[in-house]
C-alpha cells in the first residue's frame, strides 16, 4: 500500500563506522505519527538515565513528518536529542529543504549515535552512505562548510546540515544549520553534533514520496492553499514575517529590555518591520513548498557592516540581540545575528547571555574584560562576547559558553538573580509578567524556557479563551489553556508543520491531508490525543533523566521584581501565583501533587511502561 | 505528482536555482529553443519539434545516451532515474500541470509572438 511514509529509518553508528536501516512499525505510526512523536519515543527507548549528552551514548535524530516532502504546505523537520544545556529532552525545528531531502533519499528520519574518532561528515546518496573525512572542514563556519562540501562533491543541489565553530567547540547552545541557513536553533543540538566529531550531513535523494490517495490529497492541498490565502494573519507574515511583533510586544509591555528588567523600549520601532525593510530587505524567500514566504532576504547597505547578506531578523533575535541589549541599530543587530548564524549558535540564548553579562558587569557582580566597556548599548562589547563565546576564549567567554544557568551558578548567588531561564534554557523574548499564562507555559514546557509549546499571549490579551473570559494577570484558569495549547502543539509537531501554517489551515484540513497521504484515518482529536501522549512520555523521560519537578518554576526576576513599565506595570508572578497555577496544572494533567504523572493517565494514553518514577 | 506518481522536485521539469546565500532565486524553464541543441545532438532522432513548436522526446527512439542532457545550455533535459529515458518539459499538451497547481500563481503559459503583432 502506497503511503507518504518511507517506512525506514537510517541509523548511523559513528563509533563503528556502520549503518543500517530500521523498519518503522505500525504501532509507532499509529501512536506517534512522526516528527516529535517518533523522536520522543525513540529517545525514550534509546537514551538511558545518566547518559552524558555530549558522550557517545547520546543519539542525535533528524525526523521528518509524514507530510514532509509532499505538496502539503509548510512542512518541516525536527532535531531530537538529549540537550547538553538542560540535561533533558530537546526538540528543535527547522525549515528549508533539508528535511524533504531525507524523505527523497528514502528515509523517515536519521538516527546518529556513537562518536567518530576524528572529524567526519556523512554523505547520503539514496541507499549509499559514506562517512568521509572532515579534517579540512574543521574550523569553518556553517555556510563555508556547506559551500565546500558542495564543491568537493561537485553538486550544488545537495542538501546539507552543518555546524560551525561553536558546535565544534561544544558551546552548550550551539545549533545545527540546515539547508539553507535555517537553524535547528535551541538547546544545543549543534554541541551534540560537535561532540560526535560530526561536521555535517550531506544528502541527495532521487526517490519519490508517494501518496495513498493522490486525488483526495491534491484536493486537500487545494483547500489548504485556499485557507492560507484567506487568512489575514498569514498575509501579515507574508508582508513582514515576525518582525512586526517587535512593535506589538513593545505596546503590550512584553518586550525584553536590558536583560528583561523592563518590558518596553523607546526605540523599538527601529528594530521592527519598517526599520528592517528600509535597511535590510530586498525580497522574499520561503522554505521548500511554502507559499507563505515569511522570510525576507537582503543585505545591509550602509554603515560599518555594509555588504553583509542577511535574512530577516526574526522577532526573537531582534528583541534579544536588540532591545534586550539596549541596541536600536538594526544593522548592528543583523551583524550580530549573522555572526551567531555563521558560528552556529543560538542567537536567542546568546542575546540573553550577553544581556546577563552586561547587567552583571554594570552591577559590579563581574568585572569587564580588559579593554572592553561591558555595558548596555555597547555594540562592540556585544560583538566581543559573540566571538569570545563561540571560540570559548577568555574567562568570560568560557563561562558564558555554558549557558546562563551554569554561568550564573558558577559566579554566585547575586548572579543567579539576574539569570533568566527555565530549566537551563534561556528564556525567549516574551516577558511573562503581563501574561501569567505565558509564565505557566515557561514553567512547564518540556524542553525548558520556550514560547512555542503553548503561546498564550494573543488569547490572554484578547481576554478570552474558548468563549470564557480570562484575566491576563490572574493565575486562575491558565492551566486549562496552557495544557490545551501544549497538547495541540505536540500533536502538530508530529506532522512537523510550520506554526505559521496553522494560522490559516484548519484542523480538519490537516487531518484530511494526513489521512489522504497515509491511508491512516485521522481526525483533529487524534492529533491532540497524540500530543498529550507525547507530552506525558517526555515528562517521564525528563524525570528519569533526573529532572527535579521543583524546577517547574520561573526566573527570580519575573517572581520578585514588579514590571516597571507598560500596561501591566507593577505586576509580577508571585510564588503563590506560581504555586496556584502549578497545582491546577498538575491536577488537570492527571499528575500527582509533586508533578509526577499518575499511572492511571499513562494507562489511558497507552504508555503505562513509562510510569513508576516514585 | 501526476507526471511521476510521487513528489520530488529533482524530477520536476523546471528548476529554481538558489544563489548567493539564497539572495537570488533564478527560475529556468525550457525555452523550446529555435536552434535546440538537445535536438541537434541527439544521435537517434528521438527529439523532434511538433506542429506547435514544442521540442518533444520520443521515448521509444531514445537510446539513453545522455547527450541532450549534457548539451542543453540550461540543464532542462534529464534522464529519468527509473526508465533511463530522456525527459524534458513538453508543456503537457498545452495544459501545463505546474501552472494548474502552483499555489501562488507564479506560473503562466504565454506564447512568444512578434512584438508588433
Ligand atoms: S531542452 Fe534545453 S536545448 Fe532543448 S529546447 Fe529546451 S532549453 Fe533548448
Ligand atoms: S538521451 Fe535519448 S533523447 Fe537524449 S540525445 Fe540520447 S537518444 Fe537523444
Amino acid at each position: 500500500m502506497s503511503s507518504a511514509y518511507t517506512n525506514k529509518l537510517l541509523m548511523i553508528d559513528l563509533s563503528r563506522e556502520s549503518f543500517e536501516t530500521l523498519p518503522v512499525s505500525n504501532d509507532l505510526k499509529k501512536d506517534f505519527i512522526g516528527g516529535k512523536g517518533f523522536g520522543a519515543k525513540l529517545l525514550y527507548d534509546m537514551v538511558l538515565p545518566e547518559t552524558d549528552p555530549l558522550g557517545k551514548d547520546n543519539v542525535l535524530m533528524f525526523m521528518t513528518g509524514p507530510l514532509t516532502g509532499t505538496m502539503a504546505p509548510a512542512m518541516r523537520g525536527c532535531v531530537v536529542t538529549k540537550s547538553p544545556l538542560t540535561g533533558i529532552f530537546l526538540d528543535s525545528y527547522f525549515g528549508g529543504s533539508f528535511a524533504p531531502e531525507i524523505k527523497y533519499a528514502g528515509y523517515d528520519g536519521l538516527i546518529i549515535k556513537g562518536q567518530a574518532k576524528k572529524p567526519v561528515y556523512i554523505w547520503i546518496n539514496d541507499d549509499t552512505v559514506e562517512i568521509r573525512d572532515a579534517w579540512h572542514l574543521w574550523g569553518t563556519d556553517t555556510l563555508k562548510a556547506n559551500e565546500q562540501i558542495k564543491t568537493e562533491l561537485n553538486d550544488d543541489t545537495i542538501k546539507i546540515a552543518s555546524i560551525g565553530q561553536a558546535g565544534e567547540n561544544q558551546v552548550l547552545f550551539a545549533l545545527v544549520c540546515c539547508e539553507y541557513n535555517r537553524q535547528a536553533g535551541r538547546g544545543g543540538a549543534g554541541a551534540v553534533m560537535g561532540s560526535k566529531n560530526l561536521k555535517a550531513i550531506a544528502i541527495k535523494g532521487s526517490k519519490l514520496v508517494s501518496i495513498h490517495d493522490p486525488k483526495r490529497f491534491t484536493k486537500a492541498c487545494a483547500t489548504a492553499f485556499k485557507e492560507l490565502e484567506a487568512s489575514p494573519d498569514v498575509e501579515a507574515f507574508r508582508v513582514a514575517g515576525t518582525a512586526a511583533s517587535v512593535d506589538f510586544a513593545n505596546e503590550t509591555g512584553l518586550l525584553p529590555h536590558k536583560n528583561y528588567q523592563n518590558g518596553t523600549f523607546s526605540k523599538a520601532s527601529k528594530l521592527a518591520d519598517k526599520g528592517q525593510a528600509r535597511h535590510l530587505w530586498l525580497g522574499s524567500a520561503a522554505c521548500m513548498g511554502c507559499p507563505i514566504r515569511c522570510s525576507k532576504i537582503g543585505a545591509i547597505r550602509s554603515g560599518k557592516y555594509k555588504g553583509t547578506i542577511t535574512d530577516i531578523i526574526e522577532y526573537e533575535s531582534a528583541a534579544l540581540m536588540g532591545s534586550n541589549l539596549d541596541i536600536s541599530d538594526i544593522r548592528a543587530v543583523a551583524h550580530l545575528t549573522k555572526l551567531c548564524d555563521l558560528y552556529g549558535m543560538d542567537s536567542m540564548s546568546c542575546g540573553n547571555l550577553i544581556g546577563f553579562a552586561m547587567e552583571a558587569c554594570e552591577k559590579g557582580v563581574i568585572p569587564s574584560p580588559q579593554g572592553i566597556s561591558l555595558c548596555f548599548g555597547n555594540i562592540d562589547a556585544a560583538e566581543y562576547l559573540v566571538h569570545a563565546i563561540a571560540n570559548r576564549t577568555g574567562e568570560l567567554g568560557m563561562l558564558l559558553s555554558k549557558g546562563v544557568k551554569q554561568a550564573s551558578e558558577e559566579i554566585g548567588i547575586t548572579a543567579i538573580d539576574l539569570a533568566v531561564h527555565a530549566k537551563g534554557l534561556e528564556s525567549p523574548a516574551w516577558g511573562p509578567r503581563g501574561v501569567s499564562g505565558m509564565g505557566l507555559a515557561y514553567m512547564t514546557t518540556d524542553r525548558g524556557g520556550c514560547h512555542q509549546r503553548g503561546f498564550t499571549v494573543t488569547y490572554e490579551l484578547s481576554g478570552e479563551w474558548k468563549g470564557a473570559p480570562l484575566d491576563p494577570l490572574s493565575p486562575k484558569g491558565k492551566a486549562r489553556m496552557v495544557i490545551a495549547l501544549q497538547n495541540y502543539s505536540a500533536g502538530r509537531d508530529t506532522l512537523v508543520n510550520c506554526d505559521f501554517g496553522s494560522y490559516g489551515i484548519s484542523d480538519d484540513t490537516y487531518a484530511e491531508l494526513l489521512s489522504a497521504a497515509t491511508g491512516q484515518k485521522t481526525d483533529p482529536a487524534t492529533l491532540v490525543e497524540t500530543g498529550e501522549r507525547i507530552w506525558n512520555l517526555v515528562r517521564c523521560f525528563n524525570l528519569a533523566q533526573g529532572l527535579d519537578p521543583k524546577k517547574d518554576t520561573l526566573a527570580p526576576r519575573f517572581v520578585n521584581e514588579p514590571l516597571p513599565d507598560g500596561p501591566s506595570k507593577g505586576h509580577r508572578i508571585s510564588a503563590e501565583d506560581m504555586d496556584y497555577m502549578r497545582q491546577e496544572y498538575y491536577q488537570l494533567r492527571g499528575w500527582d501533587k509533586k508533578g509526577i504523572p499518575l499511572d492511571k493517565r499513562l494507562n489511558q494514553l497507552r504508555i503505562a511502561y513509562a510510569g513508576h518514577h516514585k | 505528482m501526476d507526471l511521476t506518481g510521487g513528489y520530488n522536485p529533482r524530477r520536476a521539469r523546471l528548476l529554481i536555482e538558489l544563489k548567493t546565500e539564497n539572495l537570488y532565486h533564478i527560475p529556468a524553464v525550457c525555452n523550446q529553443c529555435e536552434n535546440a541543441y538537445c535536438m541537434n545532438v541527439c544521435p537517434s532522432k528521438a527529439i523532434q519539434r511538433n506542429d506547435d513548436g514544442i521540442v518533444c522526446i520520443d521515448p521509444d527512439k531514445c537510446i539513453s545516451c545522455g547527450l541532450c542532457a549534457q548539451f542543453c545550455p540550461i540543464g532542462m533535459v534529464t534522464l529519468d532515474p527509473d526508465t533511463q529515458k530522456a525527459v524534458k518539459c513538453e508543456l503537457c499538451q498545452g495544459e501545463p500541470l505546474c501552472v494548474e497547481v502552483c499555489p501562488t500563481f507564479a506560473l503562466e503559459l504565454v506564447y512568444r509572438g512578434n512584438i508588433n503583432e
